[in-house]
C-alpha cells in the first residue's frame, strides 16, 4: 500500500471516529425509540410548548444580536478604515479582547451590575437616584442580548473593516467625479459594495451567539428565558431523555447550516469588492469635531465590553460585600479560598491546560494529515475526506456532546466521564479550524520543493519531515493557537461532558456560580483569564521561537 | 470654455515633492498627454486637475473659475469634470444601464431622457444591447468602453483619463487608441490624458507635456518632442537615441571626432570649445560603406561595423568610431553589411539636438 493511502485511511478513520459516526448515532437516536423507529421525537421537539419557546428564543436571541453586532460592528469599522477618528488602535483593540474575552465572564460581571436586586447599577438607580422604574432585570432576553453582543460585534467589525480596506479609492472617486456627494457616494457605491461581508458577519454573530451556552445559562435559566442549547442541557437531568435531545439538537444543526450556507453565500459574492488594477486607499474622511462624538461611541463600547466586565470581576473579588460601598472593606480571602481551599481549582486548571494542548495537537495533526491528502495526492475520495472535515462547523458544542454521548454510550468502552470523551469533543469541535490552518500552510509550499526533495532520493516520510514540515511550521503553529485558545475556555461541550474528575476551568466558574457564590465566582474567573492570558503569551513566545528557528534553516 | 491653466502648482507627500512648481496650459478642444516615467508626478497632477488633492502651492484655473488654490479646493462632485481610471472602476454592483445612467441620476435629469441619452452614449462606445448586463463579467475592454461611456455621458467639457489603454491586451490598445482619438474629435471635449507609453502619447495627441519628478520638461507637439526634445531626459523617454561628444565650433555650428561638422541650432550659452552632446536617433544616422566606389571619408565619420541584427523592416546595427564612441544606427534593410566592414556615419543636422554636458 503506498503511503498516501495509509495516510488517507488513518484520516479518514479518525473523522468516522470523531465526528461521522457521532453524528450517525445523533441521527439514529432521534428517530428509534426503544429500537423502533418514531418520529415522535421531532414532534415533540417541534410542537411541544417548552420546545418550540426555547427555539423561538434562540431564534430571537440571534436576531437582535446579530442586528447590534451591525449596529455597533459597522460603524467602528467605518471609523478605523475610513476617517481621521482619533484614537485608531484602542478602537481596534477593543474589538479584539471583546471577541477574546470568554463570553461566560462577560455574563458573570453584568449579573453583578444590573441582578434585580443585588446588581450594583441597580442599587445605585434605586437606592442614590430614587429612580426604581430605569432599574434593568438582566435575568432576560434584553440581558441576555446585552452581554452576548460584545463576543459577537467583532466578527461584522473584523469582516467589515477588511471589506471596506478593499474598496478601491477610485469606485468612489468615479461617483465622486459625477456629482455625487459623500453621502450619496456612500449609499450608491460603498455601502452596496461591503453589504455582503456585513451579512455575512451578521450571520456569523447569529451562529455564534445562539451557540453561546454559557452566557445563556448563566443570565438566561435565572429569569427562565430557556434556549436551545439551555433545553437541550435540562433534558440531561434525570432522567436523561437522549431521543428528544437528539431530535432538538438535529433542529439546532439546522438552523446552523442554514445560516452558515447563507453566509458563505454572502461571502462568495464578497470577492468582487478586489477588483484588480493599482487604485490607491480611500482618502480618509474628515469628520471635523463629529470624530470625537465618534470616539465617544467607541469608548462606550470599550466601557462595556471590556472595562465593565473585567473591572467588575475584579472589585468584587476583592470586596468583602458587594455594595455601592464596597471599597470600604476589601480582602483577599476570595482569592485564597479558590487557590488553596477549593480543591478543584488546581484539578480544573491542569485538565483544561492538557485538553487544550492535547485537543489543538490533534487537531493539527489530524488537519495536516487532511490536507496533505487534499493538496498532495489524487489519492480518490480526498475531496470527501475535506467536506468530512468540515463538518463540525455546523455543529454547536452542546450538539457536540450529545451526539458523542449517544455514539459512546452505546458502546462497551466506558470513556463517559473521562478526560478522553473531552478530548475527542474539543478535536471534533476545532478540526476544521486544525484544517483549514493545515490548508493553508501547504498551499504556500510550492510543490516542486518536496519534489526536488523526491528526486535527490528522499523517501516521502522524509521529504515530509525535511522539507514540507519545517516549511509548514509557522502556519500549523498559527493553527495550533487557534485551537488552543478557545479550547482552554471551552464550556458548550463541556458542561455535559465533565465529571467531578474531568472538571474544567470553564466548568469549574460555572458550577461555582450555580452555588450563588458569586464572590469567589469572580475570583475564580479573575484567576481564569490571567491563566489564559500567561498561556497564551507562553504558547506564543515559544512558537514564534519554533518559528524562527525554521526560517533560519 | 473649458481651458485648464495650471500655475505653479507644487504638491508634496511628507519628504517627496510629486508635482514640483509646474505650469501647464492645456487649451480648449485640445488632447494634451501627460508623459513620463512611473513616478514623475502625473496621476497626482490629474487628480490636482479633478480636485481629489489639494495644492500645496500655485492655482488651478478652468475658464475664469479659480478651482484650486491651497487654501480652497472646489470639490470634485462640482467641477463637472469626467474620469476614468486606470482600472476603470465600473461598479461590479450595478448592470452597464445604472452605471452609465448614475451621473444622470445624481444630475436629478428626467428618466425619459436619461433613458435616450444613456442609450446613445452606449451606441457610441458600441456597447448597444448590453443594458442589462452586469460589467465585472465582461472584458477589459468592454469594461472600458462602461468607464468613458459613463464619464461621456454627462457631457463633461473636460476629461481625464489615468492609463486608460494601459491593462488592455496590445491588439485591443491599439484599436482603442483610435477610437478615443475619434471620439475626442467628435465630441470637442477638453482631453488630458495620462500615459508612460510615448508611442500612445504620440499617437493620440494635440500636444504632449513630458513630465520628469514632478516638473514639466518640454510641453509640444508630438513631433515637435520628437524631434527636438529640450533636453537629455526627454531625448531619452521619446525612443532611442544616440548621445555623441562633439564640441562647439561657431555659434551655429559643432565638430563631432574633428572630421564632421554640422550645422544647427545650438542652446543659448555656449562658448565656443566647449564639450556638448549630439543627440540624434537611429533611424537619423546615414551608413555610407567604404571602399566599395563610394569615396572615403568625405565629412562622414570612420568607424566599423561591429555588430547587425536584421529585423526586416530595418536593419539593426551599432558601428563603433574610430575613436571608440559607439552609434547605434538603423539603415534600410537593403543595405548588406557584414561586421568588421568599414563604413562611415554621417548625422542629419535637422533631425540632430544639442545639449549642454
Ligand atoms: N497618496 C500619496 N501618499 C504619498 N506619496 C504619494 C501619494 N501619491 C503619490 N505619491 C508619490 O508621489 C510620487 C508621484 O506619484 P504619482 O502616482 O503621481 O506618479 P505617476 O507618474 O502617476 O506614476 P505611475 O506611472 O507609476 O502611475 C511618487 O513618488 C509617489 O510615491
Ligand atoms: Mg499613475
Amino acid at each position: 500500500m503506498r503511503a498516501e493511502h495509509v495516510v488517507l485511511v488513518v484520516a479518514a478513520a479518525t473523522l468516522m471516529i470523531l465526528v461521522v459516526l457521532p453524528l450517525a448515532s445523533l441521527i439514529v437516536g432521534s428517530v428509534v425509540d426503544g429500537g423502533r423507529p418514531t418520529l415522535e421525537h421531532f414532534r415533540e421537539a417541534l410542537r411541544g410548548r417548552l420546545y418550540v419557546q426555547a427555539l423561538w428564543n434562540s431564534l430571537v436571541l440571534g436576531a437582535w444580536t446579530a442586528a447590534l453586532s451591525v449596529v455597533i460592528g459597522l460603524p467602528l469599522a467605518w471609523a478605523v478604515s475610513r476617517t481621521n477618528v482619533p484614537g485608531k488602535r484602542f478602537l481596534h483593540f477593543t474589538a479584539v479582547i471583546s471577541y477574546l474575552t470568554p463570553p461566560f465572564l462577560t455574563a458573570i460581571a453584568f449579573v453583578n451590575l444590573f441582578g434585580p436586586n443585588a446588581g450594583l447599577v441597580n442599587r445605585f438607580v434605586r437606592d442614590v437616584l430614587s429612580a426604581p422604574a430605569l432599574t434593568f432585570n438582566v435575568f432576560s432576553m434584553a440581558g441576555l442580548v446585552l452581554v452576548t453582543v460584545p463576543h459577537t460585534f467583532p466578527f461584522v467589525y473584523l469582516l467589515a473593516a477588511s471589506a471596506l480596506e478593499s474598496v478601491d479609492a477610485s469606485m468612489e472617486e468615479s461617483a465622486q467625479i459625477l456629482g455625487a456627494g459623500r453621502w450619496r457616494t456612500a449609499a450608491a457605491v460603498t455601502l452596496p459594495l461591503v453589504a455582503p461581508a456585513v451579512l455575512s458577519g451578521a450571520l456569523v454573530a447569529f451562529v455564534n451567539a445562539i451557540a453561546l451556552f454559557g452566557s445563556q445559562a448563566i443570565v438566561g435559566l435565572p429569569g427562565r428565558v430557556f434556549t436551545l442549547p439551555t433545553r437541550i442541557y435540562a433534558l440531561f437531568d434525570y432522567p436523561p431523555q437522549y431521543g428528544l435531545a437528539s431530535a432538538l439538537s438535529l433542529i439546532f444543526v439546522a438552523i446552523t447550516v442554514a445560516a452558515l450556507y447563507l453566509q458563505r453565500r454572502y461571502l462568495a459574492r464578497r470577492s468582487y469588492v478586489t477588483v484588480g488594477g493599482k487604485g490607491g486607499r480611500p482618502q480618509l474622511v474628515d469628520l471635523g469635531r463629529a470624530r470625537f462624538a465618534v470616539l465617544a461611541f467607541g469608548v462606550a463600547v470599550f466601557v462595556i465590553a471590556v472595562a465593565a466586565p473585567y473591572l467588575t470581576l475584579l472589585a468584587v473579588s476583592v470586596s468583602k460585600s458587594w455594595g455601592l460601598t464596597f471599597w470600604q472593606n476589601l480582602t483577599l480571602q476570595h482569592y485564597r479560598f479558590v487557590l488553596l481551599e477549593y480543591d478543584v481549582t488546581r484539578r480544573a486548571i491542569v485538565n483544561s491546560l492538557m485538553l487544550a494542548a492535547g485537543a489543538a495537537t490533534l487537531a493539527v495533526v489530524l488537519g495536516s494529515l487532511v490536507g496533505w491528502v487534499d493538496l498532495r495526492t489524487t489519492a480518490p475520495g480526498r475531496k470527501l475526506l475535506d467536506y468530512v472535515s468540515l463538518i463540525p462547523l455546523g455543529l454547536p458544542g452542546i450538539v457536540v456532546a450529545v451526539a458523542l454521548i449517544q455514539f459512546w454510550l452505546a458502546l462497551p468502552i466506558p470513556i463517559y466521564g473521562t478526560l478522553l470523551i473531552i478530548l475527542l469533543a474539543y478535536t471534533a469541535r476545532y478540526v476544521p479550524l486544525g484544517v483549514r490552518s493545515a490548508n493553508a500552510a501547504f498551499r504556500q509550499i510550492d510543490p516542486s520543493l518536496e519534489e526536488t526533495a523526491r528526486v535527490t532520493g528522499a523517501g516521502w516520510l522524509r521529504t515530509f519531515r525535511s522539507v514540507t514540515l519545517p516549511l509548514a511550521r509557522p502556519g500549523l503553529f498559527a493553527g495550533w493557537l487557534l485551537v488552543f485558545v478557545p479550547a482552554l475556555q471551552e464550556l458548550s461541550a463541556s458542561i455535559l461532558l465533565f465529571s467531578s474528575g474531568s472538571i474544567t476551568l470553564a466548568v469549574a466558574v460555572y458550577n461555582l456560580y450555580e452555588t450563588g457564590a458569586l464572590k469567589p465566582v469572580a475570583a475564580l474567573a479573575i484567576v481564569t483569564m490571567v491563566i489564559i492570558t500567561a498561556a497564551i503569551a507562553l504558547a506564543t513566545r515559544l512558537g514564534r521561537g519554533g518559528a524562527g528557528v525554521s526560517v533560519a534553516q | 470654455m473649458a481651458e485648464i491653466r495650471i500655475e505653479r502648482v507644487t504638491k508634496r507627500f511628507g519628504a517627496t515633492t510629486a508635482v514640483r512648481a509646474l505650469t501647464l496650459e492645456v487649451r480648449d478642444r485640445e488632447f494634451v498627454t501627460l508623459l513620463g516615467p512611473s513616478g514623475c508626478g502625473k496621476t497626482t497632477l490629474l487628480r490636482l486637475i479633478a480636485g481629489f488633492m489639494s495644492p500645496d502651492e500655485g492655482s488651478i484655473r478652468v475658464g475664469t473659475a479659480t478651482l484650486s488654490t491651497p487654501g480652497s479646493v472646489v470639490p470634485p462632485e462640482q467641477r463637472g469634470m469626467g474620469m476614468v481610471f486606470q482600472n476603470y472602476a465600473v461598479w461590479p454592483h450595478k448592470t452597464v444601464y445604472q452605471n452609465v445612467a448614475f451621473g444622470l441620476e445624481v444630475r436629478k435629469v428626467a428618466t425619459s431622457e436619461i433613458r435616450a441619452r444613456v442609450a446613445r452614449v452606449l451606441e457610441l462606445v458600441t456597447l448597444g444591447g448590453l443594458e442589462a448586463r452586469y460589467p465585472a463579467q465582461r472584458s477589459g475592454g468592454q469594461q472600458q468602453r462602461v468607464a468613458l461611456a459613463r464619464s461621456l455621458v454627462v457631457e463633461p467639457s473636460i476629461l481625464l483619463l489615468d492609463e486608460p489603454l494601459s491593462n488592455l491586451d496590445a491588439k485591443l490598445r491599439e484599436r482603442m487608441r483610435w477610437e478615443l482619438k475619434e471620439l475626442q474629435r467628435r465630441t470637442g471635449i477638453t482631453f488630458v490624458y495620462v500615459t508612460h507609453d510615448q508611442s500612445e502619447a504620440m499617437a493620440l495627441s494635440d500636444r504632449i507635456a513630458v513630465m520628469h519628478l514632478g516638473e514639466l520638461m518640454q510641453i509640444g507637439a508630438p513631433r515637435e518632442v520628437y524631434t527636438h526634445p529640450a533636453n537629455r531626459t526627454v531625448a531619452d523617454f521619446m525612443g532611442l537615441v544616440n548621445l555623441i561628444p562633439a564640441r562647439v565650433v561657431r555659434a551655429d555650428a559643432v565638430a563631432v571626432g574633428g572630421a564632421h561638422t554640422l550645422t544647427l541650432t545650438l542652446p543659448p550659452r555656449v562658448a565656443d570649445g566647449q564639450p556638448v552632446q549630439l543627440a540624434i536617433r537611429p533611424e537619423n544616422v546615414r551608413l555610407v560603406p567604404i571602399g566599395r566606389g563610394a569615396p572615403a571619408g568625405g565629412d562622414g565619420l570612420p568607424g566599423k561595423v561591429s555588430e547587425v541584427t536584421f529585423l526586416g523592416n530595418l536593419t539593426d546595427c551599432y558601428v563603433t568610431l574610430d575613436d571608440g564612441t559607439r552609434v547605434r544606427v538603423q539603415a534600410e534593410p537593403g543595405l548588406a553589411l557584414e561586421i568588421g566592414q568599414p563604413v562611415a556615419v554621417r548625422f542629419d543636422a535637422d533631425a540632430a539636438s544639442v545639449f549642454d554636458v
